[in-house]
């Protein structure tokens, strides 16, 4: 027994010229359909929520422990640390503080090993920050040390848009930055 | 003696390159109207970049882009080409294509017709069908078999597709009683458009029209799957761009013959109501512009179906390509004449339009009307 069972043909389907505008129908309704073209630097997707997209740093969550550079499987996590000595009421404590915190992440395969062994929560360097815009025209631009980990996301983003308006953009950016600080 | 010389040569060359310019600015701007309709039709939106740093808006900037990169090219001649015939290839279909501006009627006469021919529609179909020479010519100098499959293929399918062409035509002749375009559109703004009465020469028209063009039902020539891009392979940079010039213009000229033979010209009525001849030129030039006006939307509509039909239908293979032209509408052209004459000989014209419009209210409802279940699932048991 066939799965699938076709109405009987009717007379009016042995019409070469019926079928032919059916197509034509077909095609002028696909015309007016919204199109699915998403025109980028205008118009954006937002990733999903568990998106892997570039590094992220918070200097105040971290404990200087060297976790993540020793589960980093091409080693390319730099961190330099000094022992300070921190007067708190009768103890003195010694206190990790961070010198040096780098990425190199020209060569990052984007695998959050890093942030799996974050041992602080919650977590001081993480991957999920939906972005996707990481291309630059020199490779050493890919070289992110502490500060531009923790603020990379306040550069302008490409709006596509022709210069003096990106200049503009660029200047409401600071000028909101400004007022945030 | 001065008078004759502004009248038959002076004036018609002024009208002759206005229309052509204004021909060719729409050529420029066709390229850009097929690819983003095309991109349209298949849910994306076509070139919509070029010009935005100067605030060109929907990408416009493409029909400026594609005419100085053709000019800019490198122009590469293949060494084992023969030349001169290389050279004739890309401007024979070029003429003609340009040449019959000056013979079709794009308003109200006089002013609007570069030179009124009472042969002129035999004029034209002469000088549209010497296109194919170009395209042979070019696919042979090419000396690359793949041109010249694609030129004979032409030449073939151009040969096969001239004979319903033609024999279409007949049929509005027969009713209208005469071969110059102004007649036939005044006579059509008289009784209806000969789309209702002749609706299956029109139909013959508008499937032999695209074949005569290459377009892409029947674009075998240029088939990029099997022929690289046939008889145009080995061109490049201006001399592609001429083959292309020649494709569009040749597109235009159909799309204004069919606009003249079939649908009413530059009028805008039927049984003479509504904006015709007459009406047009009482109100002056203006009146004739208003005209041109809508000869030139008509002409628009025709370039869209010209692309609405390349955006909907599959390639032919070679042979069905021959069937349909010999076996169908070489026959269904004849009958077409046949019954034609018949209707005319008893002297019962007004019944074709009944008829025609029979024929239109038939298909649009089959067209439209609610369908029935297309198949049904029926599960398997156990």
């Amino acid at each position: 027994m066939p799965l699938v069972e076709y109405s009987k043909p009717r007379w009016s389907d042995k019409f070469l010229i019926l079928d032919l505008l059916e197509g034509l129908k077909t095609t002028m309704r696909e015309l007016f359909k919204p199109k699915v073209t998403v025109r980028y630097p205008e118009e954006r997707m937002e990733p999903h929520d568990r998106f892997r997209g570039m590094f992220k740093f918070s200097y105040d969550r971290c404990i200087a422990c060297k976790l993540c550079a020793v589960a980093c499987p091409i080693d390319i996590i730099y961190i330099d640390v000094h022992d300070e000595i921190i007067q708190e009421g009768e103890k003195k404590k010694k206190v990790k503080v961070l010198d040096r915190y780098d990425i190199d992440v020209k060569r990052c395969m984007f695998c959050a090993l890093c942030e799996e062994a974050c041992p602080t929560k919650p977590k001081s360097i993480w991957l999920t920050t939906k972005t996707y815009e990481l291309a630059t025209y020199d490779r050493n631009d890919l070289y992110f040390n502490m500060q531009e980990l923790e603020y990379w996301d306040e550069r302008p983003q490409y709006t596509g848009l022709p210069e003096d308006d990106q200049k503009k953009q660029i200047d409401g950016q600071k000028q909101i930055a400004g007022d945030v600080q | 003696m001065n008078h004759a010389l502004m009248h038959y040569l002076v004036w018609p060359l002024i009208k002759f390159l206005i229309a052509f310019v204004i021909v060719q600015a729409i050529v420029a701007a066709m390229n850009w109207i097929e690819r983003r309709l095309l991109g349209l039709f298949q849910a994306r939106l076509g070139p919509n970049r070029v010009g935005r740093e100067w605030r060109i808006p929907w990408g416009l900037g493409q029909i400026i882009a594609d005419p100085v990169k053709f000019l800019l090219k490198e122009d590469i001649v293949p060494s084992s080409a023969e030349k001169v015939a290389y050279y004739l290839g890309p401007m024979l279909p070029l003429i003609p294509a340009f040449v019959v501006f000056c013979l079709i009627p794009f308003g109200p006469p006089p002013t609007f017709i570069a030179a009124r021919v009472n042969v002129g529609l035999l004029l034209i179909l002469a000088l549209t069908s010497t296109g194919v020479y170009g395209i042979i010519l070019g696919g042979w100098a090419s000396n690359n078999k793949y041109s010249l499959m694609g030129g004979l293929r032409s030449a073939a399918q151009m040969v096969s597709y001239e004979v319903p062409f033609g024999l279409s035509i007949v049929g509005v002749l027969m009713i209208c009683g005469s071969l110059d375009l102004v007649t036939i559109v005044r006579y059509q703004e008289i009784n209806a458009w000969n789309f209702l009465p002749q609706i299956v020469a029109c139909f013959i028209f508008l499937v032999s029209m695209n074949a005569e063009n290459n377009r892409t039902p029947f674009d075998l020539p240029e088939a990029e799957s099997e022929l690289v891009a046939g008889y145009h392979t080995e061109y490049s940079a201006m001399k592609f761009a001429f083959f292309m010039l020649a494709e569009f213009s040749m597109m235009i000229v159909n799309s204004c013959l069919i606009v003249t033979l079939f649908f009413g010209g530059w009028t805008l009525g039927m049984f003479g109501l509504g904006l015709t001849t007459d009406v047009l030129a009482k109100m002056g030039f203006m009146g004739g512009l208003l005209g041109t006006l809508i000869f030139a939307t008509k002409v628009m509509m025709f370039m869209l179906v010209y692309i609405w039909i390349r955006a909907t239908f599959p390639r032919y293979r070679f042979d069905q390509l021959m069937d349909l032209g010999w076996k169908f509408m070489i026959p269904l052209a004849l009958a077409n004449i046949f019954v034609t004459a018949i209707f005319i000989l008893a002297g019962q014209e007004r019944l074709m339009y009944w008829i025609g419009l029979g024929a239109i209210a038939v298909t649009a409802f089959y067209l439209f009307k609610p369908r029935r279940a297309v198949q049904k699932v029926i599960h398997a048991a156990g």
